[in-house]
């Protein structure tokens, strides 16, 4: 069997650390156990959103080990930041994270206009709540359907999508797109709402409303649903602060943490919402804590629609494409559908920031699964990684 | 055991429930659109950024471009080509390589005469790459032919 560069996943190794497979998979089957099945989930998997792999190892059915490998998806955005303007930048935000753009749109703005000082008008501030909450929604609607679709059911997707595409319907008015969204600007964001917006804004909140009791009466009560997820993956507040998980994953287990609270940045102060913690840290409870953060982003726009002030979307004498930042270091955070967004900017007062460090939420989260994961039903494994909410590109930047 | 008797009739139901929702769906009406005998309705196309195009100064497909350079040196992506032409300011070429372009409006929001914008055309198809390298000049004289006709 020796010289073989592929893997047969089925084969049962007589020799741990044979030189099967490629170079991930021979490290990983060093520390094997005699008897055992090294699986590749991945890269392109079904459960694996996105180009993610986990090499596991199987004993029976049970998760003895498990590793991610990273770095499929790597496109050296931070190094881009490098050799690109501050300005220029923007649009790579919208492919770090293709299911919440905003936020990191609003995390390189906000880092930037922090260390510049810019001030931001208080319209616009609205107008960034509300798009940032609007494609919140967006994103933890498509996690749900991918979630439910991981576990074995194909509907709660396509009615998922039904609702995504509304909310980018109404986020195409005043993004110009539908997915990889580059909507903000420095001291600002590019275009105002207009009456059509506020429309279907106004009509989508109840229409949601309506909706997601419809997702509890088909999905969140469904017995199947309930018996793969209740009690599966316990992840308490420990294991999350060790490999700094954020986000839903840390308030299901019961630590109410939000940057958007917590650190607080544009009008969120003024804004009045509830932040999650709990019921419980397993499968479920994530699952139930990102159903309740979609109502809670529902209120916030609402509020944020009704509050919305008249004036300019757009500071006076805005950055132009050429804009130099000021020398000096800040850090920028936000709330993510996942987590913590950070951003890291030291500039030299040079054309282009010297340095522009990515804190990327699915990383941390997904740095927990190896261990989350230990002697788990392989289905089970695959349930723990659904709940983790990941989106590759962040992983890997 | 009675527990889970309950617990299983509650679980039976729940399915029932579930299948109910789904058989509802299966017989309300489509909700896709199908393309091509569909189309979506163009207002909600009106703020769709498209490929680039010029804007037209006059009705013969002069354009209001004054080849200032600041698009080309604003794109991220390095898609534009403006040459100035002999006389005047008005651009000779103005080439647009939409395979690298990422839609992200720096060149429109730093043009100072407003000469270029997003088209909202959301059907263009290419075969290959080279269809995808734009003459914009050739575009927007193109369209005037087709308007005064
Ligand atoms: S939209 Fe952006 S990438 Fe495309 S041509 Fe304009 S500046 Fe370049
Ligand atoms: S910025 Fe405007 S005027 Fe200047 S070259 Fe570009 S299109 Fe022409």
């Amino acid at each position: 069997m020796n010289n073989l560069n592929f893997i047969n996943p089925f084969s049962v190794r007589e020799d741990p650390g044979s030189s099967v497979g490629d170079l991930y998979t021979q490290n990983f089957s060093r520390h094997a156990k005699t008897g055992t099945v090294i699986l590749n989930l991945g890269p392109q998997h079904p459960s694996t959103h996105g180009v993610l792999r986990v090499i596991v190892e199987l004993e029976g059915e049970y998760v003895i080990r498990a590793e991610p490998v990273l770095g499929y998806l790597h496109r050296m955005h931070e190094k881009m930041a490098e050799v690109k303007t501050p300005w220029q930048f923007i649009p790579n935000m919208g492919r770090v994270d293709y299911l919440h753009p905003v936020a990191w749109n609003w995390a390189q703005v906000g880092a930037c206009e922090r260390l510049a000082g810019l001030e931001v008008p208080e319209r616009a501030e609205y107008l960034r709540v509300i798009s940032c909450e609007l494609n919140r929604i967006a994103s933890h609607l498509m996690w749900w359907g991918a979630f439910v679709m991981d576990l074995g059911g194909v509907t709660p997707i396509l009615y998922a999508f039904e609702e995504r595409e509304k909310i980018n319907d109404i986020l195409q008015i005043i993004t110009g797109s539908r997915l990889t969204i580059s909507y903000f600007r420095f001291g600002g964001v590019s275009a105002d709402i207009d009456e059509r917006f506020v429309r279907l804004t106004r009509e989508f909140i109840p229409y949601l409303r309506e909706r997601l009791k419809m997702y509890k009466a088909l999905v969140t009560d469904n017995v199947i649903l309930r018996r793969r997820l209740e009690d599966i993956g316990p992840m308490g507040v420990d294991i999350c602060q060790r490999y700094g998980a954020t986000g839903p994953v840390l308030r299901a287990a019961g630590l109410p943490r939000d940057v958007r609270r917590d650190i607080p940045y544009g009008v969120y102060p003024k804004l009045d919402f509830a932040i999650p913690a709990g019921p419980s840290d397993d499968c479920f409870g994530r699952y139930l804590v990102r159903l309740f953060e979609v109502e809670t982003s529902l209120n916030i726009v609402e509020q944020a629609l009704n509050e919305l002030p008249d004036g300019p979307v757009k500071m006076d004498k805005a950055p132009k494409a050429n804009w130099k930042l000021p020398a000096g270091e800040t850090y920028f955070a936000v709330e993510g559908a996942r987590g913590q967004i950070g951003v890291h900017l030291v500039s030299d007062g040079g054309k282009t920031p010297y340095r522009l460090k990515l804190r990327a939420p699915s990383f941390c989260n997904l740095s927990l699964f190896a261990e989350a994961a230990k002697g788990v039903l392989l289905a089970d494994a695959i349930a723990i990684l659904g709940s983790l909410d990941l989106v590759i590109p962040e992983v890997d930047r | 055991m009675f527990r889970a008797i309950v617990d299983n009739i509650k679980g039976l139901w729940s399915l029932i429930v579930g299948l109910s929702i789904t058989g509802r769906f299966f017989f309300s009406p489509v909700k896709t659109v199908h393309y091509p005998r569909q189309v979506v309705d163009p207002e909600s196309l009106a703020s769709y950024r498209g490929p680039l195009e010029l804007v037209p100064a006059d009705d013969v497909g002069g354009s209001k471009c004054v080849s200032c350079q600041m698009c080309v040196r604003a794109c991220p992506g390095n898609c534009l080509t403006v040459i100035k032409g002999k006389e005047g300011k008005a651009p000779e070429t103005y080439l647009y390589d939409f395979t690298l372009c990422c839609l992200c409006a720096a060149c429109v929001e730093s043009c100072p005469t407003s000469a270029i914008r997003f088209s909202h055309n959301v059907y263009l198809t290419a075969r290959t790459r080279e269809e995808l390298h734009m003459d914009l000049l050739a575009d927007l004289k193109a369209r005037a032919a087709k308007a005064s006709q």
